[in-house]
């Protein structure tokens, strides 16, 4: 057995740190590349949601690679994310891959314990006691990871507008996060989780800058994913923008087991909330957070918006259309950046300089 | 009676299925029912959002209403069956009008949300008929004509369909013709309503069908209950009523039962280009079909003549198909 599972950010760093505690065969898909995308708009059609299409093309990759048993997140109504796995499956078959496919529950319910009972029979079987009994020490590892990973992520988006060598603290990042994905204890990963803060902290900063303030908004693997987004929080941020978004593994996880009374998950329904003046009800997905978000980041006082949605999201293209007359009521930049499988790179990176600098002449003019 | 006002209904989406109810509801509370008009050129399109074709056509109907109105009548269509639900764009299209309109036209937006199970239904018409100013014994006595004349109309819906112009399905005065010529090719024609009958979405496909000797037979032909059976076996529920309905009909008729099966899409159709992937691999999986699949995808820049070729060239793959098949039961005599 080798199981797998799809890129989303720094996700792999999470389900690696599982596989490998609990001593599991894995494959870490290849990083997202033209490649992946290359081959998930081969088996797919135009108007499937870019997503789809990526996880599709890692699924490929991995399974040429060796693997024999995915995992994926599940999800529900009503947008498309729900039934991926659906048509990802027939897909597969249909171009002759074997695979053993598990989905995990998007919520903690009775019968998706039951129904993953179902499902994991047979991989049980495979499995050997140490791992099932390792398995919740594998666990708790990998969230230890992602949590420090997160919080290695938040600290990059607040230096990287004041670095002074440009590319600099996205170097810094990368090096730090590889630490957090080396370590095998928690005595390791401690010690590298400080490691990684201060070689970031430490780098030649210009703290004289006044950054503008972006909030990205949107859908979330759009938001999460610097692959699917070719890096648009990277590039702000060397724009001179301090970014932040609320969209992090954690904060879905949390949701999904209903721990909204935690702080970061209340913040969502605060946006919620705000969504209510433009939205009568809950469309599904982050489409009413995004709007909520890009009101009361108005209020906080941030210079603009970016909102990142894959071509033809459902949820989100009510979203777009009303968040531009968000924009102009509370008087804020947004900027939408409609993703597909086109090499668009460029295109974003012009579009986002042309944005500060639009922010600029505000500032100017205020 | 005398006329309260004027209520409004965009010639939009769930139009193509509910008219007969939403007109008679009104009426019977002493409402004159105006609908918009055909949008025919697509310079009038209003592009508020970046949407599908149905829903930039629902923002421009209700444009041209409003003025012309005292109300608009844009239900939430959250759910119209007891489990499954409606594409997430609809839940958000009376705000999306709203913002359209500069929050200057009346909107009634009631929650339409079946899966809430027993009255519902019944329960979001009263609250309608209470912002209309109605009494609840007004609102439910015109609830039951609606239904009785909706399941009326149902009745004689594909008869409908094959016997009156596209343009007048839904003018609940003029009556259905008797039976003529029975049409020599028989073929499945499956989308969302507003795909099938929207003349402005499909440029009167169905004419043109007509036209080349086709019986139509609509998505909505088969009851819920065949539609269970063809979609039951599935790894995971797709949870789209509109969804369940295509998937279904186009694996029961793509095994039998008819000479041809037309599926119309909406480009940029969500529900539409998902389950479209999962029924092309599905059927190759299997073996494939015999009966012959057309896709025919819309948006604002479709031109009647490349459908025109299109639809000629199928029914040329029909006939040939069908003249095989007679002279090799003929020849088995």
């Amino acid at each position: 057995m080798k199981v797998t599972f799809p890129h989303l950010g720094s996700m792999h760093i999470f389900c690696k740190a599982i596989a490998e505690t609990a001593g599991i065969p894995y494959i870490v898909p290849p990083e997202t590349s033209r490649k992946t995308l290359t081959l998930g708009v081969l088996h797919s059609n135009e108007s499937i949601c870019l997503p789809f299409k990526v996880i599709l093309g890692n699924f490929i990759e991995a399974l040429q690679m060796g693997a024999d048993t995915i995992v994926m997140v599940g999800s529900g109504p009503p947008c498309r994310l729900g039934l991926y796995d659906l048509v990802q499956k027939v897909i597969l078959e249909d171009m002759g891959l074997h695979y053993r496919w598990l989905t995990i529950p998007p919520r903690l319910t009775w019968q998706a314990v039951w129904k993953n009972h179902e499902e994991t029979k047979e991989l049980r079987k495979e499995l050997s006691a140490r791992n099932i009994l390792l398995f919740p020490y594998g666990l708790w590892m990998g969230w230890k990871k992602m949590m420090a990973c997160e919080t290695l992520e938040r600290l990059a988006m607040n230096v990287r507008p004041m670095e002074i060598k440009k590319g600099e603290t996205q170097k810094r990042l990368k090096k730090a996060l590889s630490w957090v994905d080396e370590a095998k204890t928690p005595k390791i990963l401690e010690e590298a989780a400080r490691k990684g803060k201060t070689f970031l902290q430490e780098m030649e900063q210009d703290r004289s800058r006044i950054p503008f303030k972006v909030a990205m908004v949107g859908e979330l693997y759009t938001v999460m994913d610097p692959h699917i987004n070719r890096g648009v929080e990277q590039k702000l941020g060397e724009l001179g923008v301090e970014v932040t978004r609320t969209s992090w593994f954690s904060t879905h996880i949390l949701r999904s087991l209903r721990k909204n009374k935690a702080d970061r998950a209340s913040e969502r329904v605060r946006f919620f909330e705000a969504s209510k003046a433009y939205l009568g009800y809950d469309v599904g997905a982050e489409c009413n957070v995004s709007i909520g978000e890009a009101i009361l980041r108005s209020k906080e006082g941030y210079d603009g918006v970016v909102h990142l949605m894959p071509f033809a999201c459902m949820p989100e293209t009510t979203a777009s259309g009303i968040l531009t007359k968000v924009g102009k009521d509370w008087d804020i930049p947004i900027l939408t950046l409609i993703l597909d499988e086109q090499e668009i790179e460029g295109r974003i990176q012009t579009l986002l300089e042309a944005f500060v600098e639009m922010l600029e002449w505000k500032r100017r003019a205020a | 009676m005398e006329e309260k006002g004027r209520l409004g209904i965009p010639r939009a989406l769930m139009f193509y299925r509910y008219f007969p109810f939403w007109r008679t509801f009104f009426e019977k509370l002493g409402w004159r029912v105006v609908v918009s008009d055909r949008i025919r050129q697509k310079e009038k399109i209003v592009f508020f959002e970046d949407s599908c074709l149905p829903m930039k056509l629902l923002v421009t109907h209700a444009m041209q209403l409003k003025e012309r109105v005292d109300h608009l009548f844009i239900p939430r269509l959250v759910s119209i069956h007891r489990t499954y639900i409606m594409c997430p764009k609809f839940r958000g299209a009376p705000d999306i009008v709203r913002l359209a309109t500069e929050r200057k036209a009346s909107i009634i937006d009631e929650t339409i949300d079946l899966r809430k199970g027993g009255s519902s239904l019944l329960q979001s018409f009263l609250k309608i008929g209470e912002k209309i100013g109605a009494t609840r014994q007004e609102s439910k006595n015109a609830f039951q004509e609606a239904e009785h004349s909706f399941s009326k109309f149902q009745k004689e819906w594909i008869d409908r369909i094959n016997r009156l112009p596209t343009g007048q399905l839904f003018e609940m005065d003029i009556a259905t013709p008797p039976a003529g010529r029975k049409a020599p090719l028989r073929v499945a024609f499956i989308g969302h309503p507003y795909n099938l009958f929207d003349i402005d979405i499909n440029k009167d496909l169905l004419a043109l069908a007509k036209s080349l000797g086709m019986e139509i037979i609509p998505s909505d032909f088969l009851s819920g209950k065949e539609i269970d059976r063809e979609v039951s076996d599935l790894s995971k529920e797709i949870y789209w009523s509109s969804g369940r309905e295509i998937v279904g009909s186009l694996f029961h008729f793509l095994s039998g039962g008819v000479d041809g099966v037309v599926f119309l899409t909406s480009f940029k159709c969500g529900i539409d280009a998902l389950l479209q992937e999962f029924i092309k691999r599905r059927l190759k999986v299997r073996g494939g079909s015999s009966i012959p699949l057309l896709v025919l995808s819309f948006d604002e820049h479709t031109g009647r003549e490349g459908l025109t070729t299109r639809l000629e060239a199928f029914q040329d793959v029909m006939e040939q198909r069908k003249g095989i098949s007679n002279v090799k039961a003929q020849s088995s005599n």
